[in-house]
């Protein structure tokens, strides 16, 4: 688990990097070819592609993330027969005996 | 119907109750009701864009205008707040262990003001949109109509402010002394952020409301520009009260979805800490992204960054939501009953609509897709995706504890899948008729632009299979409310476990369960 939370902030860390790499060389770009024609409508265009792909990396991500939990922790699954530890408990929600005071 | 099968009641000592779960089923049997009567008029708008040029369904612009109004108008406020104040009436007294909500009385003068203020709605049936802008709102707007509206908003306003001021009070001052605040479960948590931001945000519109009848009534001239007032202004007031409220719409259903991700899971939440700390926080930045709806009217360029970082501080406490639902059902062994459908549906469309909104919040970007159909796409992925998704989810879990029957979960399932498969087919699609350049709210569209005619005609079918999934949803409620099988109140889903809260407040004595 803590490897996988490891990778994901090191992967969100990238995510808003690399925008900022890119920004830094076409504001380099601009400062050398100052007073030439900026076509807004590309620019725009651009980033959209840009944040696009940025939030469906991320989407891919946490959507496959969701779909192997759905899939590996359904309670029909085979390695799922067997009760977790919590479902001993009285209330597993809060993983607490009654005397413990519950919620 | 049959409401509470073990201690069956007569309808009026419901009605005139002031006991907290009895006026949280009055606000549910309201909000639901609206609920319907709200996905008809969307029925209507859908099926006329199905075809370019056609009238034969709604006959002229002004009524297809009024139509996507009281639409709006209904979903929000009709549907959206009152079925959250019900499960938080339902709940949060329970989960705070007192007996009732702080004041009971002032509780279901709030209730009352609902279908009060629905009546204007509805009877005026008003043209401006639901955001009332002005000058339109303020000049041209008709008649009694837009006043109706005006009024009909402003009992609404008043009833949240009421019980707003109620779920504050119980949750802070009536709590249990031995339940420590960071202790109360995630849904009551979420019911005092959205009280606390309903208390800051709503003087605004309340005073934008006053603003806009004075004006049309001609003795101010506030956003008239013809008597020197300024309509940007009312967008301000507007905006102010209306970003944060498209917190306090989101922020039950996560609350509801903290409740249902756990029990479905049967395992402990993975962090109580972080879900507060993400409510906290999303409940302040909420009031920091009003600007991002006005970067179209000549704002600056620095007043635009401040309202785009403010919009994308949102980002993290929203992942951590999703991070701490994900981290909850890993190692668990999920049922997935209705509730627990709902919920992970909610889970993946709450992440797609707020990754569009991120698009959205990038100035350049928004300029692209601003008054277009991606907004309309963006606000129902939001609205439909995660909250009643949300709603739905919980609606199918209090169901059993508050009639003593079950649904049908063949018929629930079958109600998710359309409703799934519904939401993504209008609603990405809507995204791409913006993308496409469709204007939003308009009448009819030119047929020589096939693409928009292609669009529209998915997005149609999408709303039809929408709606198809809530016929089966009100088959549900309505049928099996009386003829469904006695659920085992103990125990309705199968899950284990002692503690439901839902059954503890059959007990008007539940103190402390």
């Amino acid at each position: 688990m803590k490897r996988i939370i490891a990778v994901s902030i090191i992967a969100l860390i990238a995510l808003a990097l690399v925008p900022q790499i890119h920004f830094a060389h076409a504001q380099a770009a601009d400062e050398k070819s100052a007073k030439q024609y900026i076509n807004l409508r590309a620019e725009v265009w651009n980033e959209f592609f840009r944040m696009t792909t940025a939030a469906f990396t991320v989407g891919a991500v946490v959507s496959g993330t969701m779909i192997w939990l759905v899939w590996r922790f359904r309670e029909s699954h085979p390695k799922n027969k067997i009760p977790t530890r919590w479902e001993k408990l009285d209330d597993p929600t809060t993983g607490t005996y009654e005397k413990e005071g519950g919620h | 119907m049959v409401l509470e099968l073990k201690k069956p009641r007569p309808v009026w000592q419901i009605m005139f109750s002031t006991h907290h779960t009895d006026v949280g089923l009055l606000y549910l049997v309201t909000g639901l009701a609206f609920l319907f009567m709200a996905g008809v008029l969307a029925m209507l708008i859908r099926t006329h864009l199905f075809f370019p040029g056609q009238n034969f369904l709604i006959s002229d612009s002004v009524t297809f205008n009024r139509i996507f109004t009281v639409h709006g108008l209904t979903m929000l406020f009709l549907f959206a707040l009152p079925v959250a104040n019900g499960i938080g009436n339902y709940l949060v007294p329970i989960m705070v262990r007192y007996k009732d909500m702080a004041y009971p009385k002032l509780n279901a003068i709030a209730f009352w003001m609902n279908p009060i203020g629905g009546a204007l709605l509805w009877l005026g049936f008003s043209d401006t949109s639901w955001v009332s802008y002005a000058p339109y709102s303020v000049i041209r707007a008709p008649g009694p109509a837009a006043d109706m509206m005006i009024f009909g908003l402003k009992i609404l306003g008043i009833s949240s402010i009421l019980s707003s001021v109620n779920f504050v009070v119980t949750i802070l001052k009536c709590k249990h002394p031995d339940l420590p605040l960071r202790k109360v479960p995630l849904f009551a948590w979420s019911m005092l952020t959205v009280s606390l931001m309903t208390l800051v945000a709503m003087p605004s519109y309340a005073a934008a409301l006053i603003m806009l009848l004075t004006d049309r009534l001609g003795v101010s001239g506030f956003f008239n520009p013809t008597a020197g007032g300024d309509p940007i202004a009312y967008l301000h007031l507007f905006w102010f009260t209306f970003h944060p409220e498209v917190y306090i719409f989101l922020l039950p259903a996560i609350g509801m979805m903290y409740e249902l991700i756990p029990r479905f899971s049967r395992k402990p939440l993975y962090s109580q800490g972080s879900g507060v700390f993400a409510f906290v926080m999303l409940g302040m930045i909420g009031f920091a992204s009003w600007g991002h709806h006005m970067y179209s009217t000549g704002m600056d360029f620095t007043t635009k960054v401040v309202f785009m970082i403010g919009t994308l501080a949102a980002v993290p406490a929203s992942g951590m939501h999703v991070f701490n639902f994900l981290a909850t059902m890993w190692g668990g062994r999920i049922k997935f009953a209705a509730p627990m459908l709902f919920s992970v549906g909610g889970i993946a469309l709450f992440f797609s609509a707020g990754a569009g909104g991120v698009l959205n919040s990038a100035m350049p970007l928004d300029f692209i897709s601003h008054g277009t159909y991606w907004v309309v796409g963006h606000m129902h992925l939001f609205l439909t995706g995660t909250i009643a998704f949300g709603f739905v989810g919980m609606v199918y879990y209090i169901f059993p504890f508050i009639t003593g029957r079950m649904y049908n979960e063949k018929l629930a399932k079958i109600h998710f899948i359309m409703m799934l498969w519904g939401t993504v087919q209008v609603f990405f699609t809507q995204h791409l008729l913006g993308l496409e350049g469709m204007p939003r709210r308009v009448y009819d569209y030119p047929a020589e632009y096939s693409s928009w005619v292609q669009l529209n005609q998915i997005a149609t079918v999408g709303a039809w299979i929408l709606g198809g999934g809530f016929v089966a949803f009100l088959i549900n409620l309505l049928y099996y409310s009386s003829k469904g099988k006695e659920a085992n109140m103990d125990d309705p889903f199968g899950l284990g476990g002692k503690y439901y809260y839902p059954h503890t407040a059959k007990n008007p004595h539940h103190i402390g369960y």
